[in-house]
């Protein structure tokens, strides 16, 4: 027997009503993430290595880490690495994880896989990240070499505002009131990577953890000089188990306009990509 | 009534023009306080080019430079240009809002870095550039503005100068766009050097500092000892072309060809790796080589 929605009681139908309001609500804001990104990520990029060079553009030696913080067990761990041991054991992929996986030369995709997950696809070991803007990590999933990435837009806090009397500005019910007008706008994208598989911040074995927590700040601009688009990514890796303090580190890519010089490699574990 | 208005629509209109006109410096982030380095010396080696766009000029003139030319009196205090004091280890770093004499109203923001205590106001009062006959400095002269959350500066009026600390030139004519980007307590910049007499494209680089408002940055005092230096009066240590013969030092110990060593734009790109396989690489003579700089 069909019940149609004018068949329901009063406490029913509201219960419905409010369900759908919360569920539109939540779409629209779900949607929003998309429809909200401060700018274009989209596209093709190329790694333009200014930084590190010999660090990146080649496979430095074993214990060459003169520009990471490592602790005494890193550096044991560092001196352990050995790339044919991890080509042998399937571990070939250890420097393509997202602790190291920027630094790494190559080219970059990004797409929106749906309207809450911006998708980098790399040309260097042919890694796949998802940027989640929405949800948690799945219960039970496996440390992976991406892990879990969760996304959003910073920079859109809103101004400090006060009453005359130096109280923040609240509305009658105590709600702090937020002048969108006075709100800064979001303008860059920030990523917080957990639940990997212990990787390499550099080719060479250099370590991080299980444990690591990689946070990452995504800057498009277009230069003045020369008109490219580029996207800078600055990278802080927090993992006490092999650094003394959190390891900075950059990269940046200029944007280019197709696929061409698109040149999937497998994951090595002896060459630069 | 309607001719009543008039005054003040037109107050409000001179009001609203004056200002866009005059650009309150006002910020969209603080940026102010002290912000401590996470920077890595890096070109520390003869003859280490690698990763700058730099054309033949800029080769010929970085292979005549030697490392005595620091020991000269007139380069032992000096300081270096603001955009490589912000790239070298002891950079520790105060930003402070500028004020007006007059007024005390925010013109820009002053950047304090430690090395030789280099200077550099950011004017953000919509006041132009100087004369390109003016006088340069250390420091050039800049301008700013935000672009959303991103102060967005160009220095030009840089002195004669250099990209590393190795004698990679920079000339007079060089022009610094730089990005400011605040992350929380995590400060980004990046800095866009374009030089049309020495790079064939923008050279771009970042650098990045944590806010730490208990930093103290000392004073650096520099005098030149009036014993003089090891370098004689009237003499300017240098190589003539192709005499250099530490110049391939760096390449030979790291394994990399040296013509990939010495830099250009074809070298900054991934496509690069497969072409430096087919060039000849120097024997090595230490796979130790990167001890000597930890």
């Amino acid at each position: 027997m069909k019940t149609r929605f004018a068949d329901l009681n009063g406490p029913r139908r509201s219960g419905l009503v409010f369900v759908a309001a919360v569920l539109l609500l939540l779409s629209r804001h779900l949607a929003a993430q998309r429809a909200t990104a401060p700018d274009d990520y989209t596209g093709y990029w190329v790694s333009e290595v200014t930084e590190k060079w010999r660090f990146r553009m080649l496979v430095p030696d074993k214990n060459d880490y003169i520009q990471v913080p490592l602790n005494p067990e890193g550096r044991r761990v560092a001196a352990l690495w050995d790339p044919a041991k991890d080509e042998a054991s399937g571990e070939a992929c250890r420097s393509y994880g997202a602790g190291g996986i920027m630094q790494v030369p190559g080219r970059l995709h990004i797409t929106w896989q749906d309207e809450n997950t911006l998708r980098v696809d790399t040309d260097s070991g042919q890694q796949t990240r998802l940027f989640h803007f929405a949800g948690s990590p799945p219960a039970g999933e496996k440390p992976s070499w991406q892990g879990y990435s969760a996304a959003s837009w910073g920079g859109g806090e809103p101004r400090d505002r006060r009453d005359g009397q130096g109280g923040p500005v609240q509305d009658k019910e105590g709600r702090l009131v937020v002048d969108k007008a006075q709100q800064k706008p979001p303008d860059y994208l920030r990523v917080v990577t957990t639940r990997m598989r212990p990787g390499y911040l550099q080719k060479n074995g250099v370590p991080y953890s299980a444990n690591a927590v990689i946070e990452e700040y995504f800057d498009t601009f277009s230069d003045p000089y020369t008109k490219n688009t580029w996207l800078v990514v600055t990278t802080m890796v927090t993992d006490p188990q092999y650094l003394i303090e959190p390891l900075i580190m950059h990269a940046h890519f200029k944007k280019l306009p197709d696929a061409s010089g698109w040149d999937p490699t497998p994951c090595r574990a002896n060459e630069p990509r | 009534m309607g001719s009543n208005a008039m005054p003040s629509k037109r107050t409000a209109l001179i009001l609203l023009l004056l200002a866009f006109a005059s650009r309150p410096a006002f910020a969209q982030v603080d940026l102010t306080g002290e912000w401590s380095p996470r920077v890595y010396n890096t070109h520390m080696d003869i003859g280490d080019y690698t990763g700058i766009p730099i054309n033949e000029a800029g080769r010929l003139r970085a292979e005549s430079w030697h490392p005595d030319q620091l020991d000269l009196p007139e380069n032992l205090c000096r300081p270096h240009p603001i955009d490589i004091g912000l790239r070298v280890s002891v950079s520790q770093l105060r930003i402070t809002t500028e004020l007006d004499d007059q007024t005390k109203q925010p013109v820009g923001l002053r950047l304090h870095v430690a090395w030789q205590e280099p200077e550099q106001v950011i004017y953000m009062d919509g006041r132009a550039h100087p004369s390109a006959n003016a006088p340069h400095k250390w420091s050039g002269f800049s301008t700013g503005h935000w672009e959303r959350n991103t102060l967005v500066y160009t220095t030009t009026h840089l002195k004669e100068a250099y990209l590393t600390r190795t004698g990679v030139p920079k000339s007079e004519r060089s022009e610094v766009t730089t990005r400011v980007h605040r992350y929380g307590n995590l400060l980004t910049i990046t800095f866009i050097i374009n030089d049309p007499l020495y790079l064939t494209a923008p050279y771009i680089r970042e650098s990045s500092w944590i806010f730490d408002p208990t930093q103290i940055i000392p004073p650096f005092p520099c005098e030149i000892s009036p014993d003089g230096t090891i370098i004689g009066a009237g003499k300017v240590p240098s190589f003539m072309p192709g005499k250099n013969d530490i110049l391939a030092d760096f390449a030979t110990e790291y394994g990399i060809p040296l013509e990939s060593a010495l830099g250009g734009e074809e070298t900054l790109y991934p496509e690069y790796i497969k072409k430096m396989k087919t060039m000849k690489v120097a024997a090595r003579t230490s796979t130790e080589h990167y001890r000597r700089a930890q």
